[in-house]
């Protein structure tokens, strides 16, 4: 609002080093790179659950690689060792991700250097593609056609030196859509872009939407072998293992699940936090930037941010989990209290723990879970746990408002 | 309230278990029910604007064009945090942020203060409040916003500049406009002894005189002379006409200025001065001398506003009885839309008082806002310089002001006519 202006003179500073709000001070701050780092660990952690789940072994992209090489019949310019062709499991996935995370990274870094040279480097990143893409094939005709004097349209062994780049740059293609969401969510965290989060996101999801399509069982009839490859998770009916305080609420399976919506939403929440913080940091004038007023209240806030993350995600894990074990809960309760059949019977019932069951199940301990916040004083809770932490830790002490300042 | 991305999420969760079930897709069902486990788990997360507020200003009164100092000292007195909270001090939108921000993302724990100074430019005069001061909790995953309110005020005057003009009134061709103090027998506010009467209820004990009643067995109070030289007498124009120009410059703002400045010079000549405001209706100021007396000025100057369409005439009619016997009087004006502007001054001066016409060339600053032909303006100047060449021969001193000059370069020109 006030713009750029000096510092206010009644503000004074002791000692050296001292913080501010400004970015490059702020970027190196403890709370913003744990975030970051938070954001990536749970985007790479939630890549490897998706692809563990839905792709490796099924429609991973090394399967791709040896079906083209099959079709070719020549190894692509790729080496197994970067394409993770060969390898077993997630160990597939390994070199590629790193390549990922690094050209995601770069592009972060570049999206942080003056215009001027961003151009200079895309231009670079475009010359160099054309280069090795037509620069083999134009360096042999053109200089076929200087050397022996005539001019004539390029033949077939000078056309087949296209073959090798195209390969090249389509293998590359391939890898670029496969880690995608890793290139575009390392970008968004690091280099503070919404878009490319959302775009990261975006894409993740949309590969879950296709593929929960594409394994519907009526479209998958109808792709027939070329269906096979898809895995279908047979997760409706199956026993419990994991659990919580000793009640078995989920299977392996779903766990697997409900930490992929977890960690998407970490990754989501975190990367957008950093950016909105540093966005209000930016924003504010210079003044304001050096107050350490407003320094430590961005210190809390952060500090906030990061045990709401780390609280209110763990929750929501434990209360997905609950949510689909909730039917499992309640006839345990049941059993263990009234010893009836009755819920033995229920529970034998193939409807509840299809679809429906599972359904009305949870949305009924979420109704009570939104509920229970109506309902119990958390206010109150909240007083008394900081009354008795104030107690413990010696109180705190009320700042008096000072008489006039400006006297 | 929650917001549109939460919104997006229960609706998302809500299609994703539905769609999940239409297909009998797990991940879709799970992804769901986490999104609407996410809503529900952050429905639990409140904040909280039981916060106290206090804010200290440098001034309560100040000119304008001055700097305020603003600090608002935000407090958190109950047990538990307030959580990230937007503080936001309503400022009037006259005023420019000059430094620092009238804003603030806080998180405060239990008995945690925070600072939010800024300071305010006040480039126009009047009388504001600053406040209330506006509290917004957003949640961390900006899921759910709540605003509040804390009824927080703290009223400032923003008088008119006060301009030095004894400069000018020592160079006028007049070696002193006025004669200077001399005491006016007669009894008022003052330091000289004028007379000996009986006490009245309502008198002030300290003025009784002890040894007349010690002597005489009834109370006696002393009366004191008026220390005024003289009174003298400012006429403002406020009608709806004075509003030409733009905000800052305009025939009200240099005549607020100018009344203020006048105001000033004479009452610390120890002058009595009063202040007559017309526009809408006659707001009449009795003289009076002193410091009291100047901040009443001051504070009626602030609040003056153009409106209403009441003719000089209605005015010197209503309080030129009021008037002591050739005691100077200043009509501040553009003399615009009033016809009996001519007929009111020649009465005023046929009083016998001394009466300068200081009016803001409304022509000029018409032309600050709008563009007049060339031509049109030279007719429109032409007609105002008849219509002052003709106050001035009705005997009062006459001053063009122009929108560019100082006014102690305007008064320099009191002979002018």
């Amino acid at each position: 609002m006030a713009g750029e202006v000096d510092v206010q003179s009644d503000i004074t500073h002791s000692g050296g080093h001292r913080n501010t709000l400004h970015l490059r001070n702020l970027r190196k701050q403890w709370q913003i790179l744990a975030l970051q780092v938070i954001a990536t660990v749970a985007l790479v952690w939630m890549y490897l659950e998706v692809i563990g789940t839905y792709v490796v072994g099924s429609i991973d992209h090394t399967m791709l690689f040896d079906t083209l090489e099959v079709i070719m019949g020549s190894d692509l310019p790729l080496g197994d060792w970067l394409t993770g062709v060969g390898r077993q499991g997630l160990a597939r996935f390994t070199v590629p991700l790193v390549l990922g995370l690094s050209l995601g990274g770069s592009m972060a870094l570049l999206a942080f250097q003056p215009p001027k040279i961003q151009q200079r480097i895309r231009i670079g990143v475009i010359v160099s593609l054309i280069v090795l893409l037509v620069g083999r094939m134009l360096l042999a005709w053109v200089g076929g056609m200087i050397l022996e004097f005539r001019l004539d349209l390029p033949n077939q062994n000078e056309l087949a030196l296209l073959q090798w780049p195209l390969m090249l740059i389509l293998s590359l293609l391939v890898l670029f859509v496969y880690l995608l969401p890793v290139i575009m969510g390392t970008r968004g965290i690091w280099g503070l872009s919404r878009q490319a989060v959302v775009w990261s996101i975006g894409f993740t999801l949309l590969f879950l939407g296709l593929h929960a399509i594409l394994t519907f069982p009526v479209v998958l009839n109808q792709l027939g072998a070329y269906g096979e490859g898809l895995s279908t998770l047979d997760t409706q009916v199956g026993t419990p293992e994991v659990g919580l305080l000793g009640f078995k609420l989920v299977t392996s399976q779903q766990l697997s699940l409900i930490l992929i919506a977890v960690l998407m939403m970490v990754f989501q929440e975190s990367a957008f936090g950093v950016i909105r913080h540093l966005e209000y940091a930016y924003r504010l004038p210079e003044s304001c930037k050096r107050d350490e007023e407003y320094v430590r209240q961005m210190d809390n806030v952060l500090n906030s941010h990061l045990r709401h993350t780390a609280l209110y995600l763990t929750l929501t894990g434990l209360a997905t989990m609950v949510a689909l074990g909730f039917h499992g809960v309640l006839l345990e309760i049941v059993t263990t209290t009234t010893g009836s059949q009755w819920a033995s019977q229920v529970s034998d019932s193939i409807e509840l723990r299809l679809t429906y069951g599972v359904v009305i199940s949870a949305l009924l301990f979420l109704g009570v879970a939104a509920t229970l916040r109506l309902l119990v004083p958390w206010g109150r809770l909240a007083q008394l746990r900081a009354l008795v932490v104030g107690n413990l830790v010696g109180g705190s002490e009320d700042e008096a408002p000072k008489e006039n300042v400006w006297l | 309230m929650w917001t549109r991305k939460a919104a997006f999420t229960i609706v998302a969760g809500l299609a994703l278990v539905l769609i999940g079930m239409m297909i009998s897709n797990h991940q879709m069902m799970i992804l769901g029910f986490a999104f609407i486990a996410f809503i529900t788990v952050n429905a639990w997360m409140t904040g909280h604007g039981d916060i106290e507020v206090q804010r200290t200003l440098s001034a309560d009164n100040l000119y304008k064009g001055d700097d305020l100092y603003v600090e608002l000292l935000v407090i958190n007195r109950s047990l538990r945090r307030t959580q990230t909270l937007e503080v936001f001090d309503n400022v009037p939108h006259e005023m420019k942020l000059r430094s620092g921000l009238n804003q603030m993302r806080l998180d405060l724990a239990p008995g945690e203060s925070a600072r939010i100074r800024y300071v305010l430019r006040c480039p126009l005069r009047g009388h504001y409040t600053i406040g209330p001061v506006s509290l917004r909790h957003r949640n961390t995953f900006n899921l759910g916003v709540e605003e509040m309110r804390i009824d927080h005020h703290s009223d400032i005057i923003v008088f008119p500049q006060v301009k030095d003009v004894e400069e000018a009134f020592l160079r006028s061709r007049t070696p002193k406009m006025y004669t200077g103090a001399t005491t006016l027998r007669t009894p008022g506010q003052g330091s000289e002894f004028y007379s000996l009467r009986e006490y009245v209820p309502g008198d002030p004990f300290k003025s009784i005189n002890w040894k007349a009643y010690a002597r005489t067995g009834e109370l006696m109070v002393n009366e004191k002379c008026r220390d005024a030289v003289t009174d003298v007498f400012i006429l403002l124009d406020a009608r709806e006409i004075s509003r030409i120009g733009t905000v800052l410059k305009n025939p009200l703002e240099m005549g607020c200025v100018s009344a203020a400045s006048l105001a000033s010079y004479f009452l610390q000549r120890r002058d009595s001065v009063a202040l007559a405001v017309y526009g809408d209706g006659l707001s009449y100021l009795p003289p009076d001398t002193g410091d009291k007396q100047y901040f009443k000025i001051l504070s009626t100057l602030a609040g003056v506003s153009h409106t209403g369409e009441m003719p000089l005439q209605a005015v010197t009619n209503s309080v030129s009885g009021r008037f002591s016997r050739g005691s100077p009087v200043f009509v501040i004006s553009s003399v615009e839309g009033d016809g009996t502007v001519p007929a009111a001054v020649r009465d005023l001066v046929g009083r016998g008082h001394d009466v300068t016409v200081l009016t803001p060339s409304s022509i000029d600053f018409e032309r600050l806002v709008s563009r007049i032909p060339r031509l049109s303006y030279e007719v429109l100047r032409m007609e105002r310089q008849n219509r002052l060449t003709s106050l001035a021969s009705s005997g009062a001193q006459v001053i063009d002001w122009m929108p560019d000059m100082d006014l102690a370069q305007a008064l320099m020109q009191v002979r002018g006519y």
